[in-house]
């Protein structure tokens, strides 16, 4: 019975995997620079309220789209593992449930986060 | 030389040694008939053709899924053999496993050539004409012998029994990728399930160990590529065109040959 | 095979499945892939409450940060864990990608010919491996002197 127990068809899950791959190769390399030796500080410097205020409103789209990107793409790669390691696919609406609860629930904290600041 | 073998009656499992002469020339094959005909007649293996085409003796050989014939002793190159069933699998007994499953997914995938108009398969008027060019997109994968090594190497079949396998997927490529096969649309519903085509993560271990060098994970990739481009793009197996429909040629009017004389010349 | 209905499959699990001795440098890639990822996953969802502290003004953000750094070592190293954990996965993806949507680094159909080389696995694959191996060192102990440097070691 394909598709019976899933939300979506799984090559439109890849698909979106890969998307959201391949944006997260952008904004995750800005991310990483704004903590890295380039910037001039040490690592301690860079965890400064200030410093991550300033980036984190400066860069406030980035880091929305890098939240999306890997909330996403973090727990479906989550949930792969899990369908595959379980594999009962009368359960497997069970895993998928947790996991898109499990995505609500980061992506609302990360965006309370970003637009609070 | 030290040959180790993983045994199994149905109860329990052990470990068996037994020591074997040996020529250089000798396959692992060969000294599994040698221990069932000289030491041990309980020890159950398959074999069938011995020369790697019908693909009945795969098991583990020193770590690493292989046809037993087609590997020869000297090429292992150490002092004792380890021979164990295949992974993955179930075992009914020693080195034997159940294979059902297997089948099953190979025949899951619907592994035939798919007309819309079945008749055209039943009785023919007409023929399909396959270049060699076209040929060559899909025989690699035509080479298939169903031994079952593949599922033991692959990492997902490990933890997903569920798992369609390489040897499936890859046989649903190359009758996808067949310039005569029309069901595409009806495969990848089968395919694009969340037990289908995108729990291969290109591990390649298939190709690693394939016998024949099929190269399932090769195949595995561009069905993945097809079906992107079909969700995408709508396009259908873009890599070849859909055979052309051509009228059988009449059977050629060959000359008769002629008529031999039976004619005696000389005589006694 | 119906008195005994214990039909275990032989050698098969979580382990055997993330265990690629004696196979193919893809197979190892795969083990790594899978590992990061899962390790990603997992930080990803304690870094999202992590930086939820932020929004709650400079006090929290500071409280966790020392709550952090009270892990002494062990925070530089989880972290160096994971930055290499992200090089790692994203390099490897991208070739993912690559072999996947693309279709490339995995040669043309051919007539399989004695002694079977897999061109999937041939040199392009094996180049595209290293590369990404080395880059991903680099970047990694790079890293890693970066993470040290406010430990006073280096």
């Amino acid at each position: 019975m394909p598709g019976k127990y899933s939300l979506l068809k799984e090559s439109w899950i890849m698909i979106l995997m890969y998307t959201l791959a391949l944006i997260m190769v952008f904004v995750l390399t800005i991310h990483l620079l704004l903590v890295s030796p380039l910037t001039g500080k040490t690592f301690d410097q860079v965890l400064t309220y200030s410093y991550v205020l300033d980036n984190l409103t400066y860069y406030r789209i980035v880091f929305g789209l890098l939240l999306y990107a890997a909330v996403i793409h973090g727990l479906n790669g989550l949930r792969i593992v899990l369908i595959e390691w379980l594999h009962i696919r009368k359960f497997q609406w069970i895993i998928n449930i947790i996991i898109v609860i499990l995505m609500a629930i980061l992506l609302a904290f990360g965006t309370y986060t970003l637009i609070v600041l | 030389m030290k040959v180790r073998i993983r045994r199994y009656d149905g109860q329990k499992e052990w470990w068996q040694d037994y020591e074997v002469d040996v020529k250089s020339s000798d396959t692992v094959l060969d000294v599994l008939n040698k221990i069932r005909e000289k030491q041990d007649h309980t020890l159950a293996f398959r074999l069938s053709c011995q020369m790697g085409s019908c693909g009945s003796c795969g098991m583990v050989i020193n770590g690493l899924p292989a046809l037993a014939c087609q590997t020869r002793i000297s090429e292992l190159k150490t002092d004792s053999i380890r021979i164990e069933p295949l992974y993955n699998y179930k075992v009914i007994k020693d080195l034997v496993v159940d294979l059902n499953e297997f089948v099953n997914k190979h025949r899951s995938v619907k592994p035939w050539i798919i007309r819309k108009n079945p008749e055209e398969l039943e009785e023919a008027p007409i023929e399909f004409k396959v270049t060699p060019e076209q040929n060559l997109t899909f025989v690699q994968f035509d080479y298939c012998i169903m031994c079952g090594i593949c599922l033991a190497a692959c990492p997902t079949v490990a933890i997903d029994p569920l798992f369609l396998g390489p040897q499936a997927l890859g046989q649903a490529y190359r009758y996808i990728a067949d310039p005569r096969d029309e069901g595409f649309e009806e495969r990848i519903d089968i395919l694009d399930d969340s037990h289908g085509v995108w729990r291969c993560h290109f591990a390649g271990a298939c190709s690693y160990v394939c016998p024949k060098g099929v190269d399932p994970a090769k195949a595995i990739q561009f069905l993945k590529k097809e079906i992107l481009k079909y969700r995408l793009l709508h396009k259908k197996k873009a890599a070849t065109k859909p055979a052309e429909l051509v009228e059988k040629a009449p059977p050629p009017n060959a000359p008769k040959p002629p008529p031999f004389d039976f004619k005696f010349e000389g005589g006694v | 095979m119906g008195e005994d209905k214990k039909e275990k499959r032989y050698k098969t699990g979580l382990l055997r499945s993330l265990w690629p001795y004696n196979f193919n440098a893809e197979r190892y890639s795969y083990t790594l892939h899978r590992i990061t990822g899962v390790i990603l996953a997992l930080y990803l969802i304690a870094h999202v409450f992590e930086i939820y502290h932020f929004a709650l003004g400079p006090v929290a953000w500071e409280q966790t940060i020392a709550l952090l750094g009270s892990l002494g070592i062990w925070e530089k190293i989880g972290l160096w864990i994971i930055a290499g954990s992200a090089l790692y996965h994203g390099a490897n993806g991208l070739r993912l990608i690559l072999n996947e949507v693309f279709g490339m680094l995995l040669g043309k159909p051919v007539l399989p010919e004695y002694p079977y080389t897999p061109t999937s696995l041939s040199r392009n694959q094996k180049i595209a491996i290293y590369v990404i191996l080395a880059i991903v060192i680099a970047l990694w102990i790079w890293a890693g002197l970066y993470l040290l440097e406010g430990l006073g070691i280096i």
